[in-house]
This record gives structure tokens, sequence and C-alpha cells, in this order.
């Protein structure tokens, strides 16, 4: 101990035994101000600029979703208290969003997995990690049999070193079967953009825009990087030119809510819509020279008529959009995730992005992305079309050992799957989970994993803003529990198992880490600085800057067949599956703030809900909060009704999150999950799943329950509270 | 005026004043104007705060003598709780701070080698706290230092008188023992007559 | 009064609003909230929880209206009569208003609230007995009061953990509202007295004015000719100390909320717009 303490070991020194024993005085064993009754731990050998009394603030990055924002912790006395934005951090500059201060909650939840559990006799009971790692090494090691391509991992969006880690793994094993699985993506719009573009995820421009015209993306909220988009519409509306946004969608989102003109849409019509208000910019003097003959005879057929009875749109209103979409330049029109999840979602994206085209946006409000240089550290975006594959891989019993980590399966898939028994086919599953969810509730051997604030790691967003990097997650204290590990650690465990020779040399992650890093500094032109150097400066700043070199949009349309309207009598609704940010697709239903936090349009808590129009419960003889049965071919949930016209008549909203099994305390037993009740049709192009395609019957089931929301009156009954100015009233000044 | 000082004399001296000793009154005007000037013997007019208390015995994991570190060694107050002058609290010494000396000095003794096991075993000891003010409480140990010996160019050596204020003469004391009551008028007495802030939510959090 | 009190104090009586008054004022800690920014995203809510020690309550006092957030998104609906709110919706962050004349403040039967020589209303929890007359008294329903010992359940360990120790964790009977973050300017405060400095503008702000990512709150001190939020004001004409403001511009959107109730509140809002042209 006496000598020159390195920071990790100032953290390991902070503890005592490994325990949440923290120096200094601010956490006592008694609250009291009698002398003598509280302990006051000093210091052993703190680091020169640790004072107690006075914060230090650390950089790391944010995984509440994949967004990768940059953090900075505020640490005090050893633990950390309060998550604020990294203010140069290129892709929130200094901002974060509710679910990213929520993340304390994750790291300090009550209801952590704080050891090994190995399933005996039916049931998970606590191990040790040398009997885990026994296991590991029987199932998976050096001298384990296998069948290469029966081992699969099973992970969420994974990107940075932990994928490099994963991709190692697989590699060492001889298997190729990663599965990477999210419910919120825009894997569809990555696909459109890929084939037409040459880019999987161009930059977006809002604040060069002055119409975003989007198709339920909701870009503020939930859609690819919001923290992000959030920092560029201020820019959009603050602009000397105020930008405009209409927003198309079948329920409103967060985004809808500050639209200028938000459109209901029939669900699934979006497509149609983009064709039709095509088809008025072509006969409104936009040049269609540029495209295909075939392209140019779909917009052709795609009158205004045909689309206002396809889409449930007034001609006059769709004129409007098209005339908003002529004259005001430049523009950005954006898909989202209620245009993907549908059976021909691709190319109703395509008929979408098919407009950016005749717009002219290509090249200045969407621009091409920077090809990242190390694809072994890109992003492995996950979408649903893996979690379909590997659904289908487990019910023909071709998978022997999987490994989940960052993703609850279990939770997340349509119950038409049945996942849930059909994992009883695969005889070794390791899940690596923090939080005891239901996926981890299926396992055979439990691997409790610290949390990001515990942990070393990196990530490299899909989505990078101007300056791209690879963010760098440090610990921000010293984990809360002797028994977790670190993703990366694990990883390392792993590797040494199946490769001694070459991963023996690591103790853990840390020390891959400072290695990785000492070998990364030349490719990232910091050949000059020693490793400490580039070491400390990656930690203080939260990130390595890297050069992409910018790509090159060539621009290839895709024909879109977008689909015509259905209807079914049977099930007349459409079920609208939105996810929030806030409980997001249920991961964040275990952390108290994002529970009390409302919902940010329903302004509801701690539930779930139905949403539907007031005239199509006036139909139905429903009123606000009578508990109803939504129905659909796979599955019915019981729920209450909320009634609301920020939703098209024909669509029924259940927000995605609750609906929990396990979970822990805040999150099991409450509300419904939607998810359950989808029907398991895809996207025919991209595989990935139609989520919001699913049609629904709507009954009562007589009881009436009340909705816990914030606020009582949806009106401000002209009390003018939050003012409103339009537009043409500002630029009427007087005088001047 | 020599009645009234008198009288006052034995009240400062707690005693009720004998009307037979008012001959040698002047002799006790100029003890009390001694007795003024060398209770303060601060470079500025401070008026300290008025009221004492007495504390109880708290026995620490290891008795620590102040009187040896502060009367003997001369050792400045501010060597070990450093971080009096520039955070909230002054703050425990770490104990490689006690180390640092009791590496070679003293190791003989049970009291440091009891000190030396906690040392080397990577533990610190459990201290029981003397001095607290509530949670509710926000005291910043720098300010203070500010005010009273930055500032006015207080000699830094001499820098125990003003920690007496608050914390008693530690140079008679092992282990610290609380001998001002630290409750709220007692910091007011202090604040009113020193140009204190007396805004309620300066102090309450 | 005498009169010749009023004589040697003229200069002070004679200070207009802007300037405070009668009172001194150190700062005056104001706030700009630009109602076109608020995405209704409610990171500032919640940033408020993680800083200011807020319990969450759950959804059975939830329902009975005791929840605890001192800064809450209030989602209204403007239009009358349409099928669709073609429009989107309006968010207002409300949170207390630091009133110059606040009308909670002389009700207190104990004066544990009161107005600070920086502008704000302030609340000692120590003083404070619970007799919820002041929360009556808010027009703006921003006094928040614990019926409940929450730290009993709300923070069931490790989540303790987390609690921030430059404020209290408050016990049943005591009121609670927004404190404009009154531990940040009171770190800020004796960090520049530490220095020998002025406050600079932009040196610390509210923990939701940080977290927004539309940076729709601007948080600042008047006073400060330098402050970005002084400048909001004036460039938007919304004076103090006046129940009615005189300006007659349209692109002037600033406005505070009942201000006719003359209460003089301490955060302007902007109007939102909306672009009803398309």
């Amino acid at each position: 101990m006496i000598g020159k303490m390195k920071r990790r070991d100032f953290l390991k020194a902070l503890g005592l035994g490994g325990t949440a024993t923290l120096a200094g005085c601010d956490l006592p064993t008694t609250v009291t101000l009698e002398e003598g009754k509280e302990d006051v731990v000093s210091y052993l050998l703190p680091d020169e600029y640790v004072i107690p009394g006075i914060a230090v603030w650390y950089a790391s990055t944010c995984t509440q979703c994949a967004a990768g924002c940059g953090i900075h912790g505020r640490v005090r006395e050893g633990r950390v208290l309060k998550i604020e934005g990294n203010p140069e951090a290129p892709i929130n500059a200094g901002k974060t969003c509710q679910m990213g201060q929520a993340g304390l909650q994750g790291h300090y939840n009550p209801d952590r997995i704080t050891t090994p559990m190995v399933r005996e006799g039916g049931k998970l009971v606590p191990t040790t990690w040398e009997k885990a790692q026994a296991l590991l090494s029987e199932k998976v090691g050096a001298k384990a049999s296998l069948n290469a391509d029966r081992v699969a991992w099973f992970t969420g969006t994974l990107s940075g070193h932990q994928r490099a880690l994963v991709s190692n793994h697989l590699d060492a094993i001889g298997s190729k079967q990663h599965f990477a699985h999210e419910v919120v993506n825009a894997s569809v719009w990555q696909a459109v953009s890929r084939d037409m573009l040459d880019d999987p995820m161009p930059r977006i421009r809002l604040d060069k825009a002055k119409l975003i015209l989007s198709f339920g993306a909701d870009f503020l909220g939930t859609w690819v990087s919001p923290v992000h988009f959030a920092g560029q519409y201020a820019k959009f509306r603050t602009a000397a030119d105020r930008g405009a946004l209409i927003q198309v969608e079948s329920k409103m989102s967060m985004t809808g809510g500050s639209a200028d003109l938000w459109v209901a849409i029939r669900p699934g019509t979006e497509g149609a819509l983009a064709l039709g208000l095509a088809n008025y910019l072509v006969a409104n003097g936009v040049s269609a020279a540029a495209l295909s003959a075939e392209v140019r005879d779909k917009i052709a057929a795609h009158d205004l008529q045909k689309v206002a009875a396809t889409t449930g749109i007034a001609t006059a209103q769709i004129e409007r959009i098209g005339k908003a979409l002529k004259s005001r330049n430049p523009s950005v029109v954006l898909a989202g995730a209620s245009v993907e999840g549908q059976a021909q979602g691709y190319d109703a994206v395509a008929a979408i992005m098919l407009l950016n085209v005749l717009l002219g946006n290509i090249g200045t409000t969407i621009e091409p992305s920077g090809k990242f240089p190390f694809p072994q550290l890109e992003a492995k975006t996950g979408g649903t079309r893996d979690l379909l594959a590997f659904a289908q891989a487990v019910q023909q019993k071709q998978l022997d050992v999987v490994f989940v980590y960052g993703a609850n399966p279990v939770y997340s898939a349509p119950a038409a799957l049945k996942l849930d028994e059909q994992l009883n086919n695969v005889p070794f599953k390791v899940v690596l989970a923090q939080f005891p969810d239901e996926t981890a509730m299926h396992a055979d051997l439990v691997l409790p994993v610290s949390s990001y604030l515990e942990d070393w790691g990196t990530h490299v967003a899909a989505y990078q803003a101007e300056q791209s990097q690879i963010a760098v997650q440090q610990p921000l204290m010293q984990k809360l529990y002797g028994d977790t590990r670190g993703f990366g650690d694990v990883m390392v465990t792993l590797l040494a198992m199946r490769n001694a020779a070459q991963w023996g040399a690591f103790a853990d992650n840390y020390a891959y880490m400072k290695n990785v890093f000492a070998n990364m500094k030349t490719s990232v032109g910091q050949a000059a600085l020693s490793a400490d150097e580039f070491w400390n400066n990656s930690l203080q700043t939260g990130m390595v800057k890297v050069d992409a070199p910018v790509r090159k949009h060539t621009v290839k349309p895709v024909v879109p067949n977008v689909a015509a309207s259905s209807t079914d009598a049977a099930y007349p609704f459409y079920l609208v599956p939105s996810p929030r940010m806030g409980l997001y697709d249920g991961r964040h239903a275990n952390l108290p703030w994002l529970q009390e936090s409302p919902d940010q349009i329903a302004k509801v808590v701690w539930d779930s809900w139905a949403e539907m129009h007031p005239s199509t419960a006036e139909k139905l003889g429903i009123a606000h909060g009578d508990v109803i049965k939504v129905e659909s071919e796979h599955g019915a949930l019981e729920v209450k009704a909320y009634l609301v016209k920020a939703i098209h008549p024909d669509a029924i909203s259940i927000p995605l999150g609750q609906g929990h099994t396990e979970y822990g305390r805040y999150a099991k037993g409450r509300g419904v999950n939607p998810l359950k009740i989808l029907k398991p049709i895809t996207d025919t192009k991209t595989g990935e799943l139609a989520m919001y395609a699913t049609r629904v019957k709507v009954s009562k089931t007589g009881k009436q329950e009340t909705i816990i929301r914030l606020g009582h009156s949806d009106t401000q009954h002209g009390r003018r509270l939050a003012r409103t100015v339009s537009v043409d009233v500002l630029k009427r000044t007087k005088g001047a | 005026m020599v009645r009234w000082v008198n009288k006052h004399v034995a009240k400062f001296a707690g005693v009720a004043a004998p009307r037979a000793l008012h001959h040698v009154s002047w002799i006790a005007a100029v003890a009390l104007v001694w007795a003024v000037t060398s209770a303060v013997s601060f470079a500025q007019d401070i008026v300290p705060p008025v009221g004492t208390h007495q504390g109880e015995d708290v026995v620490q994991p290891i008795e620590f003598p102040h009187n040896i570190h502060v009367e003997v060694n001369k050792i400045n107050c501010m060597y070990c709780h450093t971080y009096a002058r520039r955070s909230k609290v002054a703050g425990i010494p770490p104990t490689s701070k006690c180390m640092g000396c009791h590496k070679i000095i003293a190791t003989d003794k049970p009291r440091i080698q009891k000190l030396t096991e906690y040392w080397q075993k990577g533990e610190s000891p459990k201290w029981k706290k003397v001095h607290d003010v509530p949670d509710y409480v926000h005291f910043t140990h720098e300010r203070h230092l500010k005010k009273f010996v930055f500032d006015p160019d207080y000699p830094v050596e001499n820098v125990k008188e003003i920690c007496a204020v608050c914390h008693g003469q530690l140079k008679e004391m092992t282990v610290a023992k609380k001998v001002k009551p630290l409750n709220m008028g007692w910091c007011v007495s202090c604040h009113e007559k020193n140009g204190g802030p007396s805004d309620c939510w300066k102090c309450h959090k | 009064m005498s009169l010749k009190n009023v004589f040697e104090n003229w200069s002070t009586y004679r200070k207009g609003a802007e300037e405070g008054g009668y009172h001194t004022y150190e700062h005056r800690w104001t706030m700009a909230i630009n109602l076109d920014l608020c995405i209704g995203c409610n990171a500032c809510s919640t940033a408020c929880y993680a800083e200011n020690n807020l319990a969450v309550v759950g959804e059975k006092r939830f329902a009975k209206g005791q929840a605890m957030h001192w800064l809450r998104i209030e989602r209204y609906w403007d239009e009358e009569g349409k099928d669709h709110p073609e429009n989107g919706a309006s968010f207002l962050p409300m949170m207390c208003q630091q009133c110059g004349s606040a009308t909670c403040e002389p009700v207190c039967p104990v004066a544990a609230t009161y107005h600070t020589p920086d502008g704000l209303n302030a609340q000692v929890y120590n003083r404070c007995i619970g007799s919820r007359y002041c929360s009556n008294n808010c027009p703006f329903r921003v006094r928040y009061f614990n019926f409940y010992s929450y730290y009993e359940s709300a923070w069931p360990e490790p989540l303790n953990l987390q609690l921030n120790p430059d404020l209290t964790v408050r016990d049943k009977g005591v009121m609670e509202k927004c404190t404009f973050c009154v531990q940040r300017i009171r770190v800020a405060k004796d960090k520049a007295k530490m220095e020998n400095r002025k406050l600079q503008d932009g040196e610390f702000v509210t923990a939701c004015a940080q977290a927004c990512p539309t940076s729709a709150i601007v948080f600042g001190d008047t006073l400060n000719p330098e402050s970005k939020v002084g400048k909001l004001w004036k460039q938007h004409q919304v004076k103090r100390g006046v129940y009615k403001q005189t300006k007659e511009d349209p692109q002037l959107r600033g406005y505070r909320i009942f201000e006719e109730l003359n209460v003089d509140p301490s955060v302007m809002y902007l109007e939102r717009v909306r672009d009803t042209t398309i």
C-alpha cells in the first residue's frame, strides 16, 4: 500500500474488504449529532485531488440506450451521486435525457443480482464464481467438446471493445452465431439508407432544415439519437427563419407533441402518403427526371384521391403538406418505427426516402456519415430479425449453448414464438445480467455483471455526430458488490478458457483495455503521446476522437411497392405498441424515477393504458378508465382505456415497458406488455418483425379503474398558462 | 466606573463581587483589561461565540494524544487537518499522514504499534465523530478560515487559537472532546457580532 | 417609521422593483423558459429528482396528489372542436416561481418561508411546523408537503447511497418546493468568495437547466449585466414589480404566469410558437 498508488488501486482502497464501506465523513453508520456515535473512517492513502467535501467529476459513457451519450458523473466521497452530460461529447454536448439521469437508480438498484446463480433441481440457487467458472470451463472451455455452430451469443446492440471481445470469443469457439436484438431500433431505415444511399446511418441535419416532415419518427424521444437531435432541434426552432415540424403518425409520440401540424394517419399507409406527396410534388414542378421509369410509374399511380382513400387523410390536407414541402427548403423527411414495422415496411421507408431524393435533401439535410476506420469496433445494431432467427434456431433445437447479455428476449418475444418454453431446448443457457429479468430467470447459469457506472468499456454509437469518436466508459466508483464482475472481465475469463496462450496474459478487462489503448494510439494519430498520456487523456475527455473519412452518397432509388390498406372484419383495429423515452422497451421498468415520471403525452404513471380516440370509444360504448380486453390472434390483454384525440380512430395504442413477470419490486406484476400479443409477421424485405402490423379487436370487461396521472385537466380552461402565438402574428410587428 | 468594572470582572470570573474589595478594584480593572486582551489574542477584534459544553469522554480506537502533537511537537493543526482551508470539512487525516512520521518515530509505543497494525492490514481506524453538526446544517471550514486566518493575515503558526474558538484547547486533551455546544444559538452569537451571514438559507440546507 | 428615517434612506426606498425595491439584493436568481423549445421530455424533472433527494411516492400516493415532483411538466391540449390536436400539445414546466411578492411568505405562522437576499423564496425545513397554509396560498400549486416519512420507504438500500449530501432528506410534516438548486448556489458562492471574485454567468446552473436537451431553461442572475437570462428578460421587455406588462410587439414572447395576481414571479416563459400557415 505504501508507494505510488494507481487510481484503480485507490478506488479499491476506498472500500474496506470490497464491500460498500466508504471512506470520508458523509456516510455514517448512524445519523445523529451526538458525540461519539457516528463513525468517521478516514482515507488510507488518497490521491491528491481527493478532498472530502468537494466533488470530483469523471467522464464516462451512458448505456441506458444505444445512443452512446457522453456523461460526467459527480462523485463525492467515493460514490457517484449525479449524472450530467459531458459538454465535450459530440453526440449530446453536455445534455442528458431522463433515462440517462435515471442510470443511477440502475446502479444502486436494490434488486440487483449480487452473486452468481446456478440451476439446481429446477431452481436458481446462489453459487460462487469458482463453481461458476468450473461449470463454464466444463461446457465451453478448451477441453469442452463443442459443436461450434451450436454455440451462440444473444446480445443487445454491441459496439466497441465489448463487441470485439464477443467476436473474439465466437472465433475462439469457431461459431458465427451472434444474434443482436433491440426492440427499439431503426433497422429498416438503415437498410433503406444502405441500399439507396450507400450509407447505413446517414447524418441528419435538422439544424439546417426549414421543414421536418416526420412519418412517425420520434426523433426527440426514441429514434436513433434523441439527445443529439434535440440539440439540433433547438437550433432549428431558434433560427431567424423558424423551422416547422409536420408529424404524420397514427398515435402522437413525444415529438408529435411539438408539431406545428400533426396529422393522424391510418396505420400502415405511410408509404402510400409518401408516394402521394411525391405525386403532388412532381405535378407541381419538381423534377423526377433522375428517377427510373418504374419509380415514376409508381409515383404516377398514387394520385391524391387514391391516397386519400387509403390513408384516411383528406386531399386538401395532403396538398397542404405537399405545398409546405415544396415551399420550405431545405427540408428533411424521416421515417420511424411505426412505418418500419409493417409487412411492407421497407417499401414504405423507401417511398419516404424517395421524397428526400426528389426534394434535393440528399447532401443538404441528409449528409454522408463517416466510415468508421475500425470495423471490429463498429456497432452491431440490434433489430428484431435476430430475435426471430434466434427463436427459430431454439425451436429447431439448433443450439446447445447460449450466452445472453444486454437483452431480455423472454420479455420482448411475442407469445406466439413460445420462446420461454422453447428455451428448454437449449441445454446450457448462461445469462450475464445485472437484474433478475425474465431471461435471467430462465437461465442455467446467471453471472452478475457490474453496472455501467462501475465498469470499463468503449462504445461506438451507430449514429455518430460530426466528430467520430470511440466513447470511453470508466468506473465512477468502486463496485458496490464484491461478487459482480465487469462484462469485459467475464469475457477475458471466457477467452482465457479457450485460448490461455493469448488471453491468459490479461488479469482482467482493465489490463486488456490498457493494452488495447496502448496499441490504439498510433492508429488514431496520437503516436506522439506516451501510452499513459493517451490513456489519461482518453479518460479525462471520455472519448478517443477518430478520423472517419466521409462517405460518398450514390443515390439509387428503390422501387417502393407500398401496400394497399387492408380491412379485417374480425380484428378491426390496429395495435400500436409505442415505446417512450422513459421505460423504453421495458428495460427501465425497474427504475422508480422513470415509473413515477409521467408519460409525456398521456401523463399516466406506474401503469399501462390503451389509448383510443373518443369517437371510437363512443361507438364501442367505452368510457375513460373502463378496463377493456384488447385481443389479437395471438393473445389478449386487459388494460384501462384512455380516451385521447391524439390518435387515429382506427388505432389502439398500448405503451411498451410494463407487464414484467420478473425484474424486481418496481417492475414486477405491473401493467401489460403489448409485445406479447404481436403477430409474428415480418417485413418482407428485411425480415424485421412487423411490430405495428398486428390487428386487434376490443371488448368491454365491465370493470372500471382509476387511471393515475399527473394533472386532472386536459385543457387550460382559457387561462393562458402555456401560451401559444402563431407564426403569422409573430411576423406582424408593430411599426418598424 | 470602578464599581461597574468590579461587578463585571466578578461576573466574568463567575463569583459575587465582595464589597470589601472595592479599594483594590483598580487592580480588578486592569485585570479585566488584561483578561479581555489575552483571551482574544487575535489580530483584529473578534468576538467569540458565547457558551460552553461539558463534553463526553469519547473512546476512540486509538487514544490519539493531541497534547503531544500540538504542545510538545508544535505541529500545526492544518498539517493533519489539511482540508480545513479548502473544503467544508476539516477532515480526519488519512492514515498515510500518520504513517508519514510514525514509520520511523516512536515505533515502540503501543498506540503507534496499533496504528501500524491498521496500516498494514490496509484499514483505517474507525474514529468516532466528536464535533458534528446536524445533517441539515451547511458549515464550511474554509470560509471561516478565510475570514479569521487568511484574509486578516493571521500568522498561520498560531492558527490553533482560531481553531480553539470552536474546538477548545486541544493542547490540553488527548482525544478531542467537545467543549463548545455547536448549537445554532452559539453559532449565531458569533455571526451576529462578527458580521457573519444571518440568512437562514446560508446554513440550513 | 420616522420622517427622518425616510429622508436618510431615500435612495434605498426609491429603488424600483427592477433593482429590488427596498431589498438590497446580492443576486436575483431568475429563469427564462422557452416553451417553443420545451419538448416535454421530462429530463428536467428527473434531473431534479436526482439532485434534490426527491422521494418516489408510488402509485397510491401519487393518485392522492401526494407526489413530490418539485418540477412537473404539464401537458395541455389547446384546440377545441377538432378531431385531432393538429397543433400538437402544449408543455409547461412548472416549478416554484420564487415570487418577489410571494403569497406563501406572509402566511406562514412561524416564518419558515421568507425572502432571501438572493431573491429566492426560502423554505427552512427545521422551522416548518406543517400548517400547510403556504401551499394553500400558492396559486401555482408548487409546494409539496411530506405527508409521510418517505425516507422509510423511498430509498431501500443501496438507493440511499445516491442521496445528495448537500441537502437534507425531509421528514414527515415538512413543506418543500423547488429551491432553484440553492445548494449549487451556495457552493458556487462559497467558491467565488474563496477566490475573491464575482460569480460568472454560467458558472453553475440548476439541475433542470443543465439537463434540458434543447436548452429551453435558462438560469442566471439578472443583477449580473452579462447574464444570458438578464438579456432575455430585457429583450422581451418583461419587467419585475408590475402585474401587467405594457409591451405590444408580438415578437416579444416573454410573459409571466399569474402575474396579474401581483406575485412578481421570477420565471419568465416565452410563448410557444406554432406555424399555422402550413
